[in-house]
């Protein structure tokens, strides 16, 4: 019997060789449980030394290897090749971010997005010698949008891109309401009009592509109707009790 | 010629990296750090179970200190841990912790709303303060926050490939941008290595794929000796076929291990400590079961959580759960896990003080590639997570004072000389014609360590393994590379990684071979009793010419003398 041959057509970039990149087929021999990020290095290692793209932990927790395989985004360290054998797979880089080499992307747009949320926790004063104290069941209303590896994947099948480039994304506003909810952050109203605007919760179409694709079941869109809800709500508050500070930055 | 300059280059964008730039920043620095991946890509991510302090917060009879703490690790270290550096990191392990805490790491929670802990390997007291089971996630996460929000310049994809050294005095490295293809010399009064272990010398490992331990090679380089290589933690439960880990944790919370006769074979190993033995005598246990024919057909046994029930397994390890599905299409709910050991941790690696100072002034180490040595002969589970921070700090710390004295600034001549140096022996490289391509190599000695230098050895077989590494490393020097350039060169990269690996796998056998004993995870079955009459000291491997010479320095004993480990 023929040994099992996984076809893939890798789409490939190379400023220097071809502009406009092209399509190379590769064939790999599958073995029992093989992924996808094994099938690429064995490539790299016996047929084409030049093959680029990026890999780390290969246990879909540090967000290296998301790529596009048959017009899906996924991270390739967590696809089956057996899933892929029935036709020639089709390997693409991640969309929106522009390519620097075959299936690398430039993610500064991405990370760009990410700083100017301000992610990192602005805390309540407390003595140095104890931890906040936190219920557990906050801990696991925080804990979902905590899992976001940040891999990107989540862009590439948003359509709130379409209408506005300049959308800060699902990852980014499931970063922004992991802090909102964060009992140890004292920014409240910061973040609110961080995201308050078309390129933050109003932006986005709530059709859940970010969730279903979500390597790690981070739901942005719930972060996102939530956010608008309490943007709402502040907004009715200020209307009945106008001389609340934090209205007149939704009046 | 360009030359970037810094106060303090951090190598390396792990948790000990991330952690000692903080501080030196906090210090007023100036302060980089050089990546070959992006921090949050980095090894740490991975790790699942916990970090140890003892805060004392689970509900025990007795209330957990932290020289509890300190007992545990040293004698967990079968007496080779250094007992002073062992004190300053379990005394300032709450401290760290807490610090992460209101740094934003969202800890898992006691019914009273303290930071949870649960029960670890070779620990008298629930100790791991845990974050469900993504801890490293976690606390990477976190700790890059803060690195955004100080606004610490990140050197993403650059890979450090070499040491520059003036009279006796670290004064930069030879860095390679990956995108662009260009060799930059960095300037700096202190140099910080954060590189990680070196786990991919095994084929079987639960590290990263990245973790090739060049930066403890860049050191080995230099002139400084490498500590305790032979110690190498093999983990017991690492997923069958793809070796991810499957954290202590699992076993924390109530896990089984079961051989392929329905037994709990632990009761023969550790008959009171049971499946949260130590690593190393789970491990041995775990191998034992597999080579006397009580495994299942391929070389694994179970690890058993159904009884544990859907809830908790959701709470408490939901990652485990969808690593096994993922990876293994077997849910932890319904089914047993099919596990083998597998290389975990690098417990030896370059020496320093506990200020992360190495013996080559502006030099430090901190974290898995530095050797404090806080594990000695086996690390315990939980402890690592907090080498990094104690350490990372401490290192932080010491390298922002040393470069506020530092008042000389080595001229560009010596970079310029050290960068032209460095070039001509890559042309040496690229002109060599290559007569088989550099993966064989590394794929023969993977299966090699894998094979001879693991969890039982003995003289036949690491004598075997010398000579294999003396016969790839001569095959090493005629392989050739295809990529020309230097930008997105993968084939030069993994080529240089490769012979760093081949020196560390020389130093890990010959340690292996000159130690006639059995202590923590090296385990030689031609010497299965521990000497401390001969053996309680750090093996040093110097490299020479001629390949390793080794040498020994004396362990530092405060108030734990030796005694028998028994669990
Ligand atoms: C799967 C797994 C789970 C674990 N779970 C736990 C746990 O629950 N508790 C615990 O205490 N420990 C655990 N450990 C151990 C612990 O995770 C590691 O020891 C620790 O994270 C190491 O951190 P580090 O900062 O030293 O190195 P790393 O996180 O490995 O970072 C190394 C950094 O160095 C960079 N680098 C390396 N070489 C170069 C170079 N030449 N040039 C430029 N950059 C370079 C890399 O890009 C990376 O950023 C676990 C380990 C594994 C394998
Ligand atoms: S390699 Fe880390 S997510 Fe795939």
């Amino acid at each position: 019997m023929k040994p099992n041959l996984l076809t893939l057509r890798i789409q490939r970039f190379n400023k220097e060789k071809d502009p406009s990149g092209w399509i190379e087929p590769f064939e790999v021999e599958v073995r029992k449980g093989m992924n996808l990020l094994e099938a690429l290095l064995r490539i790299q290692d016996e047929q084409d030394r030049g093959l680029a793209f990026r890999y780390s932990c290969r246990g879909a927790v540090c967000g290296s290897c998301a790529m596009r395989v048959n017009g899906k985004d996924v991270l390739a360290c967590r696809t089956h090749v057996e899933d892929l054998l029935e036709k020639p797979a089709l390997i693409e880089p991640l969309p929106l971010f522009p390519v620097t080499r075959d299936l690398i992307v430039d993610m500064s747009a991405f990370f760009d997005r990410y700083r100017k949320m301000e992610p990192y926790l602005q805390a309540k004063p407390i003595s140095p010698q104890v931890e906040y104290p936190m219920e557990e069941e906050k801990r696991k209303e925080i804990d979902p949008y905590i899992n976001c590896i940040l891999c990107g994947i989540c862009f590439g099948t948003c359509p709130a891109f379409e209408k506005d480039s300049e959308f800060l994304g699902p990852a980014m506003l499931a970063k922004a309401y992991r802090f909102l909810v964060d009992p140890r952050d004292r920014r409240n109203e910061e973040i609110l009009r961080a995201v308050n605007h078309q390129q933050g919760v109003w932006g986005c179409k709530t059709v859940f592509n970010c969730v279903k694709v979500c390597p790690k079941q981070v739901p942005p869109t719930y972060a996102i109707v939530k956010m608008r809800n309490r943007v709402l709500w502040y907004r009715i508050r200020h209307l009945i009790s106008p001389s609340q500070p934090f209205g007149r930055f939704f009046s | 010629m360009e030359i970037l300059s810094h106060d303090i280059l951090i190598i390396g964008g792990g948790l000990a990296g991330l952690r000692a730039a903080i501080e030196a920043k906090r210090s007023g620095r100036d302060v980089a750090i050089l990546s070959k991946v992006h921090p949050l890509r980095s090894h740490s991510v991975a790790a699942q179970g916990g970090i140890n302090a003892a805060l004392g917060n689970a509900s025990t009879p007795a209330k957990d200190t932290w020289e509890n703490h300190a007992f545990d690790t040293i004698k967990g270290s079968d007496y080779l841990a250094d007992q002073d550096a062992v004190e300053a990191m379990c005394r300032e392990a709450m401290e760290r912790v807490i610090e992460m805490e209101h740094w934003g790491t969202l800890f898992s929670r006691t019914e009273d709303g303290k930071i949870a802990q649960r029960p670890f390997g070779g620990a008298g007291f629930p100790r791991a303060c845990y974050a469900a089971d993504r801890t490293g996630h976690n606390l990477l996460h976190t700790l890059y926050e803060q690195v955004v929000g100080l606004r610490i310049p990140v050197y993403e994809e650059w890979y450090a490939l070499s040491l520059v050294i003036q009279e006796g005095r670290c004064v930069g490295a030879l860095c390679l941008h990956f995108f662009e293809g260009r060799i930059v010399p960095f300037r700096a009064k202190a140099i910080i290595l954060a590189t990680g272990g070196y786990g991919r010398i095994y084929l079987r490992s639960t590290n990263a794929v990245i973790n090739t331990g060049s930066g403890s090679f860049l050191a080995y380089q230099a002139g400084i000796a490498l500590e305790d290589m032979e110690f190498i933690q093999f983990h017991p439960t690492s997923l069958y076929g793809t070796n991810i880990l499957i954290t202590e944790g699992a076993r924390g919370e109530g896990g089984y291990l079961i051989n392929a006769r329905g037994e709990r074979f632990m009761e023969r190993y550790a008959p009171h400590l049971m499946e949260l033995g130590p690593r190393d005598i789970v491990a041995r246990g775990t191998q034992t079961e597999i080579d006397q024919g009580r495994g299942f057909e391929g070389g694994y046994v179970h690890l058993d959580l159904r009884h544990l029930g859907r809830e908790k397994i959701m709470e408490r390890l939901p990652g485990i759960r969808q690593i096994t599905v993922d990876f293994a299409g077997v849910d932890p709910i319904l089914e047993s896990i099919p596990i083998q050991p597998a290389q975990h941790y690098s417990m030896g690696g370059i020496p320093t003080n506990a200020d992360g100072e190495t013996e080559l002034p502006g030099l430090f180490a901190a974290g898995e590639c530095a050797c404090v040595s806080v594990h000695g002969a086996n690390r315990l589970g939980g402890n690592s997570l907090l080498e990094t921070l104690v350490f990372g700090e401490r290192a932080g710390r010491k390298a922002a004072e040393q470069a506020g004295k530092e008042k000389k600034i080595p001229e560009e001549m010596i970079f310029r000389e050290r960068l032209g140096a460095f070039q001509s022996r890559l042309d040496g490289i690229f002109g060599r014609k290559g007569e088989e391509p550099s993966f064989l190599i590394r794929d023969e000695m993977k299966a090699m360590m894998t094979s001879r230098v693991g969890i039982f050895r003995e003289e036949s077989g690491l004598l075997a393994a010398r000579g294999k590494i003396q016969e790839l490393k001569k095959r090493f020097l005629k392989t050739g590379l295809k990529q020309k350039g230097l930008a997105f060169n993968n084939e030069l990269v993994q080529h240089w990684e490769l012979e760093g690996m081949l020196h560390l796998a020389e130093a890990i056998v010959e340690g292996a071979l000159a130690r006639k004993e059995s202590r923590g995870s090296h385990f030689r079955a031609d010497y299965p009793k521990r000497d401390d009459e001969h053996w309680l000291r750090h093996t040093l491997a110097f490299k020479t010419e001629e390949g390793v010479r080794l040498d020994y320095k004396k362990v530092s004993i405060t108030s734990y003398p030796p005694k028998e480990r028994t669990y």
